[in-house]
């Protein structure tokens, strides 16, 4: 076996560099991060299961999964959110590598089946005053405060690519969910969408 | 400029300066420039240059407004003919003034002069003139003009055909061009976004701006578009009081609130272009152009795709020219584009002038000429009786008023007189000297985006034009372009439209208060063409098209509209007829004593004005023209030097160049011995991976797959072999089942996506009832395939000691879960693609990158060696493996010599379709190998024919699909489909290839070049 550990490697660990960029003319429009300690999963009810797994997740999780495009929260830094009929994305804050799996197919056996996705997904954090800007220059659906607010969740794109969004708060902060091989090009377009707003990127946030 | 936030205006209401214009004196430095009024900003001068020539201009300018003021009247040259050419009206339906705007790489031809806001050090050059505007050796073109009329060119250059492309085609073309473009890549960027609202108002002029403020005080999300770089319109350009004050002033007030309002988006300079289904437009934000060059980060243009529950059309009408003989001299010039250039910028058209109208938008003309000084030397109107307020304004100012018309204007480089016929005294020709004739057809609605989904606008006669017929869902027109013609009209229309349409979006609208106005006249009577004109009489000007053009159509029996546009490029180019349509389909109707509605109207498309290819593209251009796919271990392939070659999306590793290679194919070479010999490592995380769990996983596989899954033990993998319905292979691959309920599949990078919609498709509607869930965990999964007869040992040193991968323990065809590197999680295949004893070992994306390294750093003892694509399809084709060049589409499992997997004793997808009797033919092309026995290349591609036959379709035999150099055999090996298939080994044939000039001999023999016993990948 080689000396030291294997090394592990963010999705934007190369490309996110931390710093002011763009327009500079007045603060930042936009920050920039990305979430670099959440678990992720894959949930999907197995046939006939979902009340009993709905029920499940209550009493395991301490939250009902959401059966419209919403994110629920749990306890413990659980979340899910909706992603197709009888699909969620389970989300774990500060999952450590593999956690997140193991912990969701315990309470979960034979109501769903559960893979992780902790590696597939890239994870990216968009907030500030312009972010609705920048996203409208890629995303097409509306995200007006009229029309999704925080905790509602979507499947769309930006830029031909295929992503999860859902809303974190009211500044307002997103978190997008990209697969992990489309996350270079997924990171131009979207500098290149906040350049002319001026965006802040950080290299990492905290899941929490 | 995204939001409303940014979008305030420019000034607020009482910053418009007062319009009404006492007779005032030229400014010395611009001499038709009025020294009061407009919506000119004095304190701002701009220089700018035309034709290499320096004049002044003053912030709130059009290049056509600066250009008259400074007394440039000459422009441009016409189409076909080169006729000198002035400015004929002032808004996006300008046919005469296209200019170069801006120089190098930015030059933009075919620029409206009127619409292109003016800019310090702006430089623009007129076009289609040689050598200069003034003097251009082409208008030689207009004593040609007998034999140049509609259709010239496809009477006149019929023979040879030949020549048309070589000669003719680039002669017409320098001849009868429009601007040059840039050629050079556009150094500024594009960008496009989408927006959403309640209520989309188009157009803000008084009809516009009361729909917004309508809508926007009820609390609907609305978003305000206009071309111009001001808001307000019509009501930017008239000398009306509204409430007692000067409109603009008036409409200043109305923006200032509409401002405030937080959800009013209010877009400047944005044209809406199109209308398409389901309240989807498309509208262009001209974002830069009206700066030298866009600050960093700026695009120049941005295209929206506007979602809108409601839309309000008010874009307002287009005023009709008169047609009569010289119609096109510099000085002629549209009416309300002549009250614009008075009162919006405080330009002078002209001196001298005559106005000539069929409607009573004279009145307004006469008024607002003579409070700007200009001498009015008579107005003329065919009309009689219904004349009448023309004739009292006209007597108001002190004109002579003649009932009658134009016949000829006269002049060259600019008008200098027109020639009138009275209607009392026909044989009679009055000349009145004048340098500016103001004219007026009559208006036609902007009905183009109510009639975009195909909603046939329909005439009226009342008003002498066409008004919108069925509308797109969610869409109203108000205003001038409903044909509600008056200014209070198009107030009170624009305001019951936004609150309407606010009230479907949810929001109850009060009633706005109307404005005091004073009355308006609008009569009209049609006058398509002055029967009695003398010279040329311009109908589309753009386009060099005159009424004898139509005439010539008529005889010719190209007379229905769109067949007469083809004919005569009638309404064609870059303002597709704004100013001609009407007036060309209204003489045809006179021509063929039809009514116009019978004659009917050509349809509208999109774009309402031209829209360039590059903002549609945004910065979907070169690389970014779509995503591109990078493995885990991308990085560390690029330090070794990888050449990347796309498959798809994705970036792969073709093979990796070391120093004092000769070509690709030493690299190639290097990397199959070094794997033959020893170890080799490649990167297959680009494979489709896809994780199936549920009670019905295995009995879904059987429907799926060829060959029976749920048969396979746990622990083991299979190759896998998935049929189309149509009995065509789809797609090979590996199913490995992890445990009871779960399996793993892989597909091949190509099918990755179709699989996996294959795989939706049949669980969503094909067998509901079945018990399985599957996703997609491509990206989760860094993967590589370590072969040779050294992989195991590597492996031996990264693997977790407590995991026994002996071949005892792990033999050929053996999957499992294990942990490298001290804990990290993987997932073993004991899977051979290259014919040696090989894994794929699969670890968490993150981990990749590491795992990577530490395999080259694990093997390099032993010689491991990266290998790339070329080397992966050189092993292949050694051992006989089929790939996508024979999974083609075409081929079957027995084509392919893959029948022995096909199960017999279950049902699958493809199965019955399979057996299909032609599919069974003895004689089908089927899988062979075969080696070169003469000397010359053979490519993939190349025809096997029988040794002597004629090279003919009817003695073709196949084809070679797939061919390498196999530098473990020393020469070339081959695969392809063959008539007969294996029943044929021994066989001497002809590869022939006529497209590379190739005719070798081959002989057939097995596809399985290498290890035929399967020893070296059990080892």
């Amino acid at each position: 076996m080689p000396d030291q550990a294997l090394r592990q490697r963010a999705p934007l660990e190369a490309l996110a560099r931390p710093g002011r960029f763009g327009a500079t003319s007045a603060a930042a429009g936009v920050m920039l991060s990305e979430i670099r300690d959440r678990g992720l999963a894959s949930v999907a009810a197995r046939k006939n299961q979902r009340a009993a797994l709905l029920a499940a997740a209550k009493s395991a999780f301490g939250c009902g999964l959401p059966t419209r495009p919403r994110r629920a929260f749990g306890r413990d830094g659980l979340s899910f959110v909706w992603a197709g009929p009888d699909q969620w994305v389970a989300m774990l804050d500060h999952g450590p590598v593999g956690g997140i799996e193991p912990r969701l197919a315990a309470s979960l056996k034979g109501l769903a089946s559960v893979v992780d996705q902790s590696d597939g997904r890239a994870v990216v954090r968009i907030g500030g005053a312009r972010a609705r800007a920048a996203l409208a220059k890629g995303m097409p659906i509306d995200l007006h405060e009229r029309a999704f607010t925080p905790g509602d969740a979507a499947l769309t794109f930006f830029s031909h690519i295929n992503v999860h969004i859902w809303q974190v708060d009211e500044t307002p902060t997103y978190e997008i969910a990209v697969p992990r091989s489309f996350v270079g090009s997924f990171w131009h377009w979207l500098t290149e969408a906040s350049a002319e707003f001026g965006y802040e990127a950080t290299g990492s946030n905290s899941s929490a | 400029m995204v939001d409303a936030a940014s979008n305030k205006p420019a000034r607020a209401a009482a910053e418009f300066a007062p319009v009404r214009q006492t007779a005032a004196a030229p400014s010395a430095a611009s001499p038709y420039r009025l020294a009061t009024g407009g919506i000119v900003d004095r304190s701002a001068p701009l220089l700018f240059s035309f034709d290499g020539r320096n004049y002044g201009g003053l912030r709130g300018d059009t290049l056509a407004s600066a250009l008259l003021a400074n007394g440039v009247r000459l422009v441009g040259r016409s189409f076909k003919y080169h006729r000198p050419r002035g400015i004929l009206a002032a808004g996006s339906e300008e046919p005469n003034a296209l200019v170069e705007l801006r120089e190098g790489a930015r030059r933009e031809p075919n620029t409206r002069a009127t619409v292109a806001e003016l800019y310090e050090g702006l430089a623009a050059v007129s076009q289609n003139r040689w050598p200069s505007l003034w003097f251009d050796c082409m208008a030689v073109n207009s004593l040609f003009s007998p034999i140049i009329g509609a259709g010239f060119y496809y009477k006149t250059f019929m023979w040879p055909a030949s020549f048309w492309e070589k000669l003719y085609e680039p002669m017409i073309r320098r001849a009868a061009g429009l601007g040059r473009a840039a050629g050079m890549p556009d150094p500024d960027t594009y960008e496009k976004a989408f927006a959403h609202c309640d209520v989309l108002v188009i157009g803000s002029g008084p009809a516009g701006l009361m729909a917004a403020l309508a809508a926007g005080r009820a609390g609907a999300r609305v978003i305000l578009c206009d071309e111009d770089f001001e808001f307000g319109g019509r009501l930017l350009a008239e000398c009306r009081d509204i409430d007692g004050r000067p409109c603009a002033q008036w409409a200043g007030s109305l923006l200032a609130e509409l401002a405030s309002l937080p959800e009013v988006r209010m877009l400047k300079r944005t044209t809406v272009f199109g209308a398409y289904d389901h309240g989807v437009y498309a509208a262009i934000e001209r974002v830069a152009d009206h700066l030298a060059t866009p600050s960093p980060h700026m695009p120049r243009q941005r295209v929206w795709n506007i979602v809108a529950k409601r839309t309000v059309l008010a874009a307002g009408a287009i005023e009709r020219p008169l047609v009569f003989g010289n119609n096109d001299r510099p000085g002629v010039m549209l009416g309300g584009a002549v009250r614009a250039y008075l009162n919006r910028f405080a330009v002078k058209p002209g001196t001298r002038a005559v106005v000539f109208a069929n409607n009573d938008d004279a009145v307004a003309t006469l008024l607002d000429l003579a409070a700007a000084g200009i001498s009015v030397q008579a107005c003329v109107d065919p009309r009689g009786a219904d004349a009448g307020v023309v004739r009292a304004a006209a007597q108001r100012i002190g004109t002579r008023f003649v009932n009658g018309a134009v016949v000829r204007a006269r002049g060259g480089h600019r008008l200098r007189a027109v020639d009138v016929s009275a209607v009392a005294e026909p044989w009679h020709k009055l000349t009145f000297p004048c340098d500016l004739l103001a004219m007026s057809g009559g208006w036609s609605p902007s009905v183009h985006l109510s009639s975009h989904l195909g909603g046939r606008p329909q005439w009226s006669d009342a008003l002498a034009a066409f008004v919108p017929g069925p509308l797109p869902r969610g869409m109203s027109v108000a205003g001038a372009a409903a044909g509600e013609f008056g200014l209070a009209a198009c107030l009170a229309g624009g305001a019951k439209a936004g609150a309407e349409a606010a009230g479907d979006c949810g929001f109850a609208a009060k009633p706005v208060a109307m404005p005091g106005i004073g009355p308006e006249p609008i009569g009209i009577a049609a006058l398509w063409r002055v029967r009695a004109k003398r010279g040329k009489a311009f109908v589309d000007f753009q386009n060099d098209v005159t009424v004898s053009d139509i005439e010539l159509a008529e005889r010719e029996g190209f007379r229905a509209v769109e067949h007469l546009k083809r004919y005569t490029t009638l309404g064609m180019a870059t303002d597709q007829g704004k100013t001609a349509n009407v007036n060309g389909l209204a003489i045809m109707a006179e021509l063929t004593e039809k009514t116009i509605p019978a004659t009917g109207a050509t349809r509208f498309r999109p774009p309402y004005t031209p829209v360039a290819i590059g903002a549609l593209a945004g910065h979907h251009r070169r690389k970014d023209f779509k995503p591109t796919r990078l493995t885990p271990g991308h990085a560390w392939a690029q330090e070794q030097g990888a050449v990347f070659m796309e498959t798809g999306l994705w970036l792969r590793a073709q093979y990796f160049p070391q120093p004092g290679d000769n070509s690709w194919l030493d690299a190639c070479n290097r990397e199959v011995t070094a794997t033959r010999n020893a170890v080799g490592v490649c990167d297959v995380s680009t494979l489709g991976k896809i994780d199936l769990q549920g009670t019905d996983a295995g009995l879904f596989l059987d429907r799926l797959y060829a060959n029976a899954m749920s048969s396979l033990p746990v622990g083991r993998a299979r190759y896998g072999l998935m049929l189309r319905e149509d009995g065509f292979v789809l797609d090979d691959g590996t199913v490995s089942r992890l445990a009871e309920d779960h399996f793993f599949v892989t597909t091949t990078t190509a099918n990755a996506a179709r699989v996996m919609q294959h795989m939706d498709f049949c669980h969503q509607v094909l067998w509901p009832d079945l018990d399985v869930q599957f996703v997609s965990v491509s990206d989760q999964w860094a993967q590589y395939s370590l072969a040779g007869p050294k992989a195991r040992e590597v492996l031996q040193k990264l693997v977790d000691g407590q995991h026994d991968i002996s071949n005892t323990a792990f033999p050929y065809m053996a999957a499992g879960e294990v942990t490298v590197g001290g804990g990290v999680p993987a997932r073993l295949f004991r899977i051979s693609f290259s014919g040696e004893l090989a894994y794929e070992i699969s670890v968490p994306a993150r981990f990749g990158d590491a795992v990577i390294r530490a395999v080259v750093a694990a093997g390099a003892p032993l010689g491991i060696r990266p290998y790339g694509l070329e080397a992966l399809s050189v092993m292949r084709i050694e051992k006989g493996h089929v790939g996508g060049a024979e999974i083609n589409g075409q081929t079957t499992a027995r084509d392919l010599g893959l029948e022995r997997m096909v199960s017999s004793k279950k049902d699958f997808i493809g199965r019955v379709m399979a057996g299909r009797p032609a599919l069974l033919a003895p004689d089908r092309p089927a899988f062979v190998g075969f080696k070169s026995v003469g000397d010359g290349a053979i490519g993939a591609g190349a025809h096997f024919l029988p040794v002597g036959a004629e090279p003919s379709a009817r003695n073709d035999e196949g084809h070679v699909t797939s061919v390498a150099y196999s530098p473990t055999l020393g020469h070339l090996v081959g695969l392809g489909l063959l008539k007969g298939g294996s029943k044929r080994l021994g066989e001497k044939m002809r590869a022939y290839d006529p497209l590379r000039g190739r005719d070798t001999l081959i002989e057939v023999c097995s596809p399985v070049f290498y290890d035929p016993e399967g020893a070296r990948l059990r080892a």
